[in-house]
């Protein structure tokens, strides 16, 4: 048995000289007459020799292990009967491998079966290859061996997950990916699958001139304990935008499916567990901004228009009041009645105010009473806005 | 294990039983899964456990092996005993261990298979040997483990424990055996697991807490249903990296032992009393008589170099011939020149201005200038401005092809190996030159270390002045090419090391201008000098090498810049013909490109594959002609990182440019390309028909060869893969036994057949025939 990981090239050690040095070309044409350089070009490395793989090395979660099996008759005489098989005996489940049951039906002196198998290793931990063979000798005596061969899978990735929350619906998700194995790991894919109530865009390229540009240039690959962060943006789909309430608390986002290449094209792919982040509660009543102006002039006022949605279980029936702070002055009636709002329902409401401070104003003083349980949510901070005296922004 | 064998004989009735079912009547058995642990360890001997102790909770015990194995700590592949070996081993080690091994298996299986001729039905006996059996297991595990140090705390719990275990079974199990299981396992309290909370403690806590707000995340396969919560952490540290093949190859050569006794023997052999009268004499002594002026102070931190000296010269130019035989004869030229100064001024040809032109760094320049300004007064020099080389070790001949024929083959087989040797050939360059080309690397460094020593610059003479010509510097790179060519690196360090930065004035022409009179620049090949870029990254310390060939970039391209300037390569005001100029400038874009060369070979050893590739694309710069080569090379890069994509692209330029010359070998390289591309797919049987069509146009061509057979290999196909490699070999053992091919060719000896030995002696007479003393006896992994 012996475990068929991709070759690998070859390199050899280029020592080179020129024609004025004691041994002339002598160096050179041994370089030449050597198989593994290439040819034309012997300082270059890395040959184009296939050298089998040494040892077992390393396998991780998510590659294909391949074996080969190889039953040799070592004996002078002909066995009859012969069969092959091959388990994978993981923690939890024991797999077989062998790509046909049948039998031999003869195996002559100094033949071989052979037989390649193939396994995407879904575990972590211990694996035991159980080759068991068994075949009937010319006396017609039944035998019978096994040979084990255990091995380690490990964890290529470490994945790390951040969620923030714009505010607007939308969830911006960082996921650091690291390659913890000890070879430069080529990722091929990483792409986030949403949850159906989200749509994803992924930021990780930036369009330039037409052409969209991976953020991570050149570097196609990771290093050992290299990191990499991937971001992407989740929209709520449409249908689960309108109803403010379905996406509350802990929702599940999506998961993470990467896939990477190492040696020769060597695939291995993953995919994370669902990823859930917990909503930002908004509480019963839940103000949005929809649209503020980035900057007005002082002591002119302007328009902003807020979106407030009920969030509750229950109708509310809402009044409004504005109060001024030191920098922001309300403009219109304060207590005025918004009318009955029903689970899950919103209502556009335009405001208009002014600002009499300079520079970076908080937008802050609106007060929701809902009438029916006298309960009052405030609402500060809503947004900022850079106020400009006139003659400024004319300029 | 026998003792043990014995003991367990009774139990094992019960457990072949099992086998027996399995193989007759492809076992209905849930119980296939448990058995596992059964007779895997019995047949290691190892029962000890009384049966009916846990009866009824044998059932439980299914998963018993699955709980150790998880406890079990990943470093455990090192384990070899019994057929648990794992397929590192096997792959490393397969004739030397299990051959035996499976030897004793087979026979005992024979055994087994014998005796259990008797049919039992009773499962629940069996299973509760199964269960037995497993603890059997467990427990050795353990014992192995605490062998191992790994700090498992659960050690011994999980043997008392584990037969009350019922949680993780898997499904199948749980519904396949319903009777068996439940009644014991409502009837027991469940303890935990204690492998797998701590496991899963001890690896995730650390994580949760990071302070940057990311969590961590599981990673699964897609398709894997069954889920497994049980983010066993990898260790990191457990990793182990895959050793390159160079590494695999490394050298094994004891360096230093016999130095000594060689060198005692030596100086009492035929070649010094013949040929060198001198060399009995002590250094110092020599130097002195050398230098002439009588400064013979070796001892003082300063050495007086007198310009005077070869005013008297006579004395010490005749010692010198007649110290070394031959390969000072050029020396004699010099002198001969130096009789009449307008001989020694043509002497100073062009080509000799080209090559050895070489910008020192400002504190040598001014040592060099001082020397020609103060013709006739001493010239005080530290002694750490000195170059002072000498043999570090002495002798590495030896015969590695030899000493394995001796071991495996006898006395008579080793007899017959006949190797040019160093005594064999003429103790001049020319049996130098034979040494080398007759691939006998080793008795050539040895003769260089001759050739050297009648220098006065052999063995133990490190860190006492030397005087420096154009062949004792030859003949020192000759002698650290070779070692490096032998993988000797760590002996080519040793003795680069008195050399310092290759920039000492004593190193350069200007130094001895009596002896050279006119003549400049470096006596350093710069060959030599891409050597000692190029060692340190041999030996771990790429950073040091990039540092040199760096500083080796910039005073090439100073000289090439001086070159376009119209002035000397070194910056002075010569006057040089156009013709020689040009020539000039491509000597020096060429070497220029070497150091490229060099330090993108460098970046690749580094494993920084984006930097690699720009100094691979800068290479194609100054070496237009191989831009087919280097792309293809860049290629293969990608294709090492897995990067297929890009891979594709260069292979693509590759085709371009080649369309361009048709010719053998551009055909080759690019069906070699798209075969290499296909092996990227993970499609060799496509890679295989191309590599099987470079051979239709080039029936010889090794590289197509041997990787045909090893996509043959990959195809299942040993035994074609075999012959093909073996066909090669015979067909043309001078080329073909090649080290790489070697190596794929023992390899599969030993997944053929567990007698793989008689093969691989096989190999060692065909290499005995063909190959010199240089050759890398690892590949045939006799051990």
């Amino acid at each position: 048995v012996m475990r068929l990981t991709k070759p690998t090239l070859f390199t050899n050690i280029p020592v080179t000289c020129e024609e004025r040095d004691l041994p002339g070309n002598l160096f050179n044409q041994l370089m030449k007459d050597d198989p593994s350089t290439v040819k034309g070009a012997e300082t270059l490395m890395l040959g184009e020799m296939l050298t089998l793989p040494q040892n077992f090395g390393n396998i991780f979660l998510g590659e294909t292990f391949s074996s080969y099996i190889s039953v040799h008759n070592d004996s002078s005489q002909v066995v009859k009967d012969i069969l092959v098989k091959a388990d994978l005996q993981t923690s939890s489940q024991r797999l077989n491998l062998s790509a046909s049951s049948a039998a031999v039906a003869e195996l002559k002196p100094d033949c071989c079966i052979d037989d390649v198998i193939h396994h995407e290793v879904k575990e972590i931990g211990t694996h035991i290859l159980v080759c068991a063979v068994s075949y009937t000798t010319q006396t017609g005596e039944k035998m019978y061996f096994r040979k084990f061969f255990k091995f380690q899978v490990l964890k290529p990735l470490d994945v790390k997950t951040k969620f923030y929350n714009a505010e607007t619906d939308e969830v911006f998700l960082e996921a650091q990916i690291q390659n913890i194995t000890t070879s430069p790991m080529f990722m091929e894919k990483v792409s986030l699958e949403p949850s159906m109530m989200y749509n994803v865009a992924e930021l990780n390229t930036v369009d330039t001139a037409g052409e969209s540009e991976s953020t991570f240039g050149a570097r196609t690959y990771l290093q050992p304990m290299d990191t990499r962060q991937y971001l992407y943006c989740l929209k709520p789909k449409q249908e689960f935008a309108e109803k403010a309430g379905v996406i509350k608390g802990v929702t599940v986002i999506g998961k993470l499916d990467i896939v990477w290449k190492t040696n020769l094209g060597e695939r291995g792919r993953l995919q994370t567990s669902q990823l859930q982040r917990m909503a930002p509660g908004y509480g019963d009543v839940r103000l949005s901004l929809e649209t503020i102006p980035d900057t007005v002039n002082l002591e002119e006022p302007f328009d902003i228009t807020c979106k407030i949605t009920n969030c509750s279980e229950r109708t509310m029936d809402l009044v409004l009041e504005m109060c001024n702070t030191n920098s922001i002055h309300w403009c219109g009636v304060s207590g005025r009645q918004l009318g009955k709002l029903h689970p899950s329902s919103s209502l556009h409401l335009a405001l208009t105010l002014l600002s009499s401070v300079q520079g970076l104003q908080s937008v802050s003083g609106l007060r929701l009473t809902d009438t029916f349980l006298k309960r009052t949510y405030e609402y500060d901070d809503i947004a900022q806005v850079c106020v400009v005296s006139s003659e400024i922004k004319q300029s | 294990s026998n003792a043990k064998d014995a003991k367990s004989t009774s139990d094992e009735d019960d457990s072949r039983d099992i086998v027996q079912q399995k193989t007759q009547e492809e076992i209905l058995f849930h119980e296939e899964t448990i058995d596992l642990g059964g007779d895997e360890f019995e047949s290691e001997g190892n029962e000890t456990v009384s049966e009916d102790s846990n009866n009824f909770v044998d059932k439980l015990n299914e998963q018993m092996m699955e709980s150790v194995i998880i406890s079990d700590s990943p470093n455990n592949s090192e384990d070899d005993t019994g057929e648990l070996g794992c397929l590192q081993e096997i792959v490393d080690q397969m004739e030397a261990k299990d051959n035996q091994k499976t030897q004793t298996e087979v026979d005992k299986e024979e055994i087994l298979s014998n005796e259990s001729e008797t049919e039992h039905e009773e499962t629940p006996k069996d299973i509760s040997e199964i269960g037995t059996d497993d603890q059997a297991s467990l427990k050795e595990e353990s014992i192995q483990e605490a062998v191992k140090e790994e700090p498992m705390l659960g050690n011994n719990i999980p043997v008392e424990t584990k037969p009350n275990n019922i949680d993780e079974s898997t499904p199948e199990d749980q519904v396949l055996s319903p009777s068996t299981t439940k009644p014991s396992s409502e009837a027991e309290p469940i303890p935990v697991c204690t492998i797998f909370s701590q496991a899963n403690n001890a690896s995730s806590q650390p994580q949760l807490f990071l302070p940057d707000g990311f969590e961590p995340q599981m990673v699964k396969s897609p398709s894997f249903s069954s889920i497994i919560e049980t983010p066993v952490k990898s260790n990191p540290q457990v990793v182990q990296p895959s050793p390159s093949l160079s590494k695999f190859f490394g050298d094994t050569v004891n360096t230093n032992t016999l130095a000594s006794d060689f060198f005692d023997s030596f100086t009492t052999s035929n070649f010094i009393s013949v040929s060198n009268p001198n060399a009995s004499s002590s250094v110092p002594e020599q130097m002195s008589s050398l230098s002439n002026g009588g400064d013979g102070s070796s001892s003082n931190p300063t050495f007086p170099v007198q310009n005077g000296r070869p005013e008297a010269g006579g004395p010490p130019s005749t010692l010198e011939i007649t110290q070394s035989p031959k390969p000072f004869s050029q020396i004699q030229a010099v002198f001969a020149g130096s009789d009449d100064p307008f001989a020694t001024a043509l002497n100073m040809s062009e080509l000799d201005r080209r090559n050895d032109a070489w910008i020192p760094s400002e504190e040598t320049r001014n040592v060099l200038i001082s020397v020609a300004t103060q013709q006739y007064s001493a010239v005080f020099i530290d002694k750490e401005n000195l170059t002072m080389p000498g043999l570090k070790f002495d002798n590495i001949q030896g015969d590695a092809v030899k000493d394995l024929m001796l071991r495996f083959l006898g006395e008579q087989a080793a007899v017959k190996r006949q190797v040019l040797n160093v005594n064999s050939v003429e103790q001049s360059f020319v049996g130098l030159k034979q040494l080398i080309s007759s691939k006998n690397w080793r008795a050539a460094v040895d003769l260089c270390g001759r050739l050297l020593t009648a220098h006065g610059q052999g063995y133990k003479k490190s860190g006492l002045p030397a005087s420096h010509t154009t062949d004792s510097l030859q003949l020192w790179f000759v002698r650290l090419a070779l070692l490096v060519k032998l993988n000797l690196f760590q002996n080519a360090e040793m003795e680069f090391e008195p050399f310092g930065n290759l920039d000492q004035p004593d190193l350069y022409y200007e130094y001895y201008p009596n002896v050279y009179p006119g003549r400049k620049g470096s006596m350093v090949p710069f060959s030599m000098r891409i050597l000692h870029a190029e060692l340190p990254q041999y030996l771990g310390n790429p950073q040091e090498s990039l540092d040199r060939l760096h500083s080796m970039k910039i005073i090439c391209a100073k000289i090439l810049e001086n070159l376009e300037q119209g002035l000397a390569e070194d910056g002075s005001m010569t006057n040089i013909t156009q013709e020689n100029r040009q020539a000039s400038v491509q000597l020096w874009r060429s070497r220029l490109g070497r150091v490229m060369y060099s330090m993108a070979n460098c970046l690749l050893m580094m494993k920084d594959y984006v930097l690699a590739v720009d100094a691979y694309h800068s290479v194609i710069k100054y070496y237009p002609h191989q831009e087919p080569q280097l792309l293809s090379g860049i290629g293969r890069i990608f294709l090492q990182i897995g990067d297929i994509k890009t891979a594709e692209k260069y292979f693509q330029d590759v085709e371009k440019v080649t369309h361009k010359l048709d010719g053998l070998q551009s055909q080759i390289m690019v069906l070699m390309n798209r075969a290499f591309l296909h092996l990227g797919q993970n499609n060799f049987a496509e890679a295989h028909r191309f590599f099987t069509e470079i051979l239709r146009i080039d029936s010889s061509n090794a590289v197509a060869n041997n990787n045909a057979a090893v996509c043959l290999l990959y195809l299942g196909k040993l035994k074609d893969s075999l012959r093909q490699l073996e066909g090669m070999v015979q067909q043309d053992p001078q080329h073909y036994l090649h080290e790489s091919v070697l190596f794929n060719l023992t390899t599969m000896y030993e997944l053929e057949s567990s007698r793989s030995m008689q093969k691989k002696q096989a190999l060692l007479e065909a290499v005995a025939i063909k190959e010199g003393d240089s050759f890398n006896t690892q590949c045939l992994k006799l051990g």
